[in-house]
């Protein structure tokens, strides 16, 4: 019993970093219909803000928390303005700008192992301490990662459904072009939604780097929490975090059954998702799930 | 017309960029220009990729023996010109970066790469072009004898996994007196299924039970399942036969989970980057080919340091350092930079090198009568503590 129980504490935890990742790919397919791959990349550059701001610079936990959401969230913004906007702007389709988020992606990874170099860092010892209940142990970075997806979720249901940037987002997810004649500045809209992925995207990096450690191909990570994004409804936010947390419990107990298994259930469950119930377990229903 | 020319010129420029991206990552060699007054020596390994700290601390270290040894005034007379290209820890990339180095640059012999995957699939480019290649740290069996057959141009300095499976199991047996142990270990990975195998052999032959066996595949970084599982077997000691930052992850998760038992590690599992997570990983083991606080070879990490910027000295440095040797004496045994002659002078010298005396042997293209170390971490004072030395055979 106490087995199990801590093998459904791992699979939480996994969902959890699964859920604060896959935020941001949700949030983005909202508005634009597409799947951000570039976010695993940014999340990798959240990763390297904290570990350079906590060691080189000496801040303090939270000042390099902060620092590595505004650092995401501006690269998120600048990738946003350089990639994606160009292809809005002469109305691409979406496969466009799948493939232009996968350079972008590979392009990150590259110039950090071009820049830095590609030699795995491990975070300065923060939260070592472990929780034990019962003689179940749960890592305090694990808690932390859900809490502050959690947390986010919040904010962002918040900010959707009370802000007038909410109000604007909402009806941008219904027809962007229909917005736009009503006056509501769709570059602004998707500058917000960019950012707040990106923000989230630092976060998810820090709490990674922590947990793990620090190395240019953390992108590939995010791999897993797309397929929690599509498992639980691409472009819903509550989808998201309901389909990351039910993917790691799912996954742990698979890996302790046989660990040669894993990536073949995640992965078939991708498929299955897209072949039997493309819209996911909370997501719209749309024909192009890409 | 105009819509589809923007295509064409979009596609253009993606393909312009796959082949800089493809191109990139490369690294000296001002192409091969052949002529007979420099000595070329090639070497390749990991400079990017998940092994980069080793490959670039080999590549360092034999840009400060050729400088070295080119002030003196070179060997047989001329001076050696290194030529370092990237494999980014990929065998298909060494394919063709074995190649380049053999066709293009014409060296007279290969150093490197640091991972016996890699050695292993160089193969057939090494006796196509009849250059023979010195690994370093490549410790799977095949590197050097496939099915019994002798590699005519694959050499090492290095012990084996066997030998290295033995040391691990004679330490955790004879040396430790634990019954107990489990395996955690890559299933995709020749290095860690060749350690694996032979840990557990000797181990059980010497009357100890393997009670948990756990795989993961490369790129997993979350390992609390198996973790959890092992907990539930109660073993005495984790062997876990894999690279160094999966060892530094499953340190991080173990203690998380309330494990606190030691690990032992191979010598994928040595590196100075362990130190950065010292307090979870302190009172584990790793073998290793050195000692690396062996105090013989303080000038020589001091004369590393110097030349680059403080930097740490891997193992990869010592072996890069005894490759080095073997060849310098292998050339002027073969009085020539024949490429043929060099892989045969290999078998006939003898030097002193960092990790002992060194004879290759003709038989298997292995070092001869090597034993290995065990250290301990030492998390409070970052550092390794000399445990044993165990004989390999």
């Amino acid at each position: 019993m106490q087995y199990f129980l801590q093998q459904l504490v791992n699979g939480i935890c996994l969902g959890g970093m699964y859920a604060l990742m896959s935020v941001g790919y949700s949030l983005v397919y909202s508005i634009m219909n597409f799947s951000n791959f570039a976010h695993g990349g940014v999340i990798m550059v959240g990763a390297y803000v904290g570990y350079f701001t906590l060691t080189a610079l000496g801040c303090p936990f939270f000042v390099s928390f902060l620092l590595c959401g505004l650092g995401s969230g501006l690269l998120a913004v600048i990738i946003e303005r350089l990639v994606y906007s160009p292809l809005r702007k002469r109305h691409a389709p979406s496969l466009y700008f799948i493939i232009s988020a996968m350079g972008a992606s590979i392009f990150l990874e590259n110039f950090v192992i071009a820049a830095i170099d590609g030699t795995p860092r491990n975070f300065p010892t923060l939260f070592s301490n472990s929780i034990n209940i019962g003689g179940i142990s749960l890592g305090v970075d694990s808690l932390m990662m859900i809490v502050v997806s959690v947390v986010a979720l919040l904010v962002l249901m918040f900010i959707i459904q009370k802000t007038k940037v909410g109000l604007a987002i909402r009806a941008c997810s219904y027809s962007e072009k229909a917005s736009t004649l009503m006056g509501i500045n769709g570059d602004l809209v998707i500058f917000t939604i960019f950012l707040m992925g990106g923000v989230l995207a630092g976060f998810a990096g820090m709490l990674y780097g922590m947990r793990f450690i620090v190395r240019p191909t953390i992108g590939q990570v995010t791999n897993k929490s797309f397929v929690a994004a599509v498992f639980g409804g691409l472009g819903s936010l509550p989808g998201a975090i309901v389909g990351s947390v039910l993917l790691g419990v799912m996954e742990i107990f698979v890996a302790s059954f046989n660990s040669n298994l894993r990536d073949l259930f995640v992965y078939g469950l991708l498929i299955l998702v897209l072949v039997v119930k493309p819209s996911g377990l909370m997501g719209k229903v749309v024909e192009d799930k890409a | 017309m105009r819509k589809s020319m923007k295509k064409l010129l979009a596609l253009t420029l993606a393909c312009l960029m796959l082949l800089g991206l493809m191109a990139c990552g490369e690294k000296g060699g001002d192409g091969g220009s052949g002529g007979g007054d420099t000595i070329k020596l090639g070497w390749m390994g990991s400079l990017t990729g998940d092994q980069a700290a080793y490959g670039k601390c080999e590549s360092q270290t034999l840009m400060m023996l050729v400088e070295e040894k080119n002030a003196e005034g070179g060997i047989l007379g001329k001076q050696i010109e290194l030529i370092c290209y990237d494999t980014k820890g990929d065998a298909q990339e060494a394919v063709n970066v074995a190649k380049r180095l053999c066709a293009q640059d014409k060296v007279c012999a290969i150093i490197g790469p640091n991972a016996s995957g890699q050695c292993i699939a160089i193969q057939s480019v090494l006796d196509e072009y009849k250059i023979s290649d010195m690994s370093t740290v490549a410790t799977n069996e095949k590197v050097t004898m496939q099915d019994g057959v002798l590699k005519e141009y694959n050499f090492r300095v290095c012990f084996l996994d066997p030998q290295q499976g033995n040391i691990a199991g004679s330490f955790v047996k004879d040396y430790l007196k634990f019954d107990k142990a489990a395996v955690l270990y890559d299933v995709n990975d020749d290095y860690a299924l060749g350690l694996k195998d032979n840990f557990i052999r000797v181990f059980e032959e010497k009357g100890g039970t393997v009670v948990a066996q756990e795989g993961y595949t490369n790129g997993d970084t979350d390992f609390t399942a198996q973790l959890t599982k092992i907990k539930e077997a109660g073993p005495q000691i984790i062997f876990a036969p894999i690279f160094y930052q999966d060892y530094i992850m499953m340190h991080k998760q173990a203690r998380t989970l309330g494990i606190e038992l030691p690990f032992l590690g191979g010598d994928g599992c040595a590196s100075e980057v362990l130190f950065d997570a010292a307090d979870e990983l302190d009172g584990s083991y790793v073998i290793n080919h050195v000692s690396l606080v062996d105090p013989t070879a303080d000038a020589y990490r001091a004369r590393y340091s110097e030349r680059w910027d403080g930097a740490k000295m891997e193992l990869n440095g010592y072996m890069a350092h005894d490759a080095f040797l073997l060849w310098c004496a292998a050339v002027e045994k073969a009085g020539s930079d024949d490429p043929q002659a060099i892989a045969k002078a290999y078998c006939e010298v003898e030097v002193d090198g960092m990790a002992g005396h060194i004879k290759i042997s003709p038989e298997t293209h292995n070092p001869i009568g090597k034993s290995g170390c065990v250290e301990r971490i030492d998390g409070e004072n970052k550092t390794y503590v000399f445990e044993t030395y165990i004989a390999a055979e």
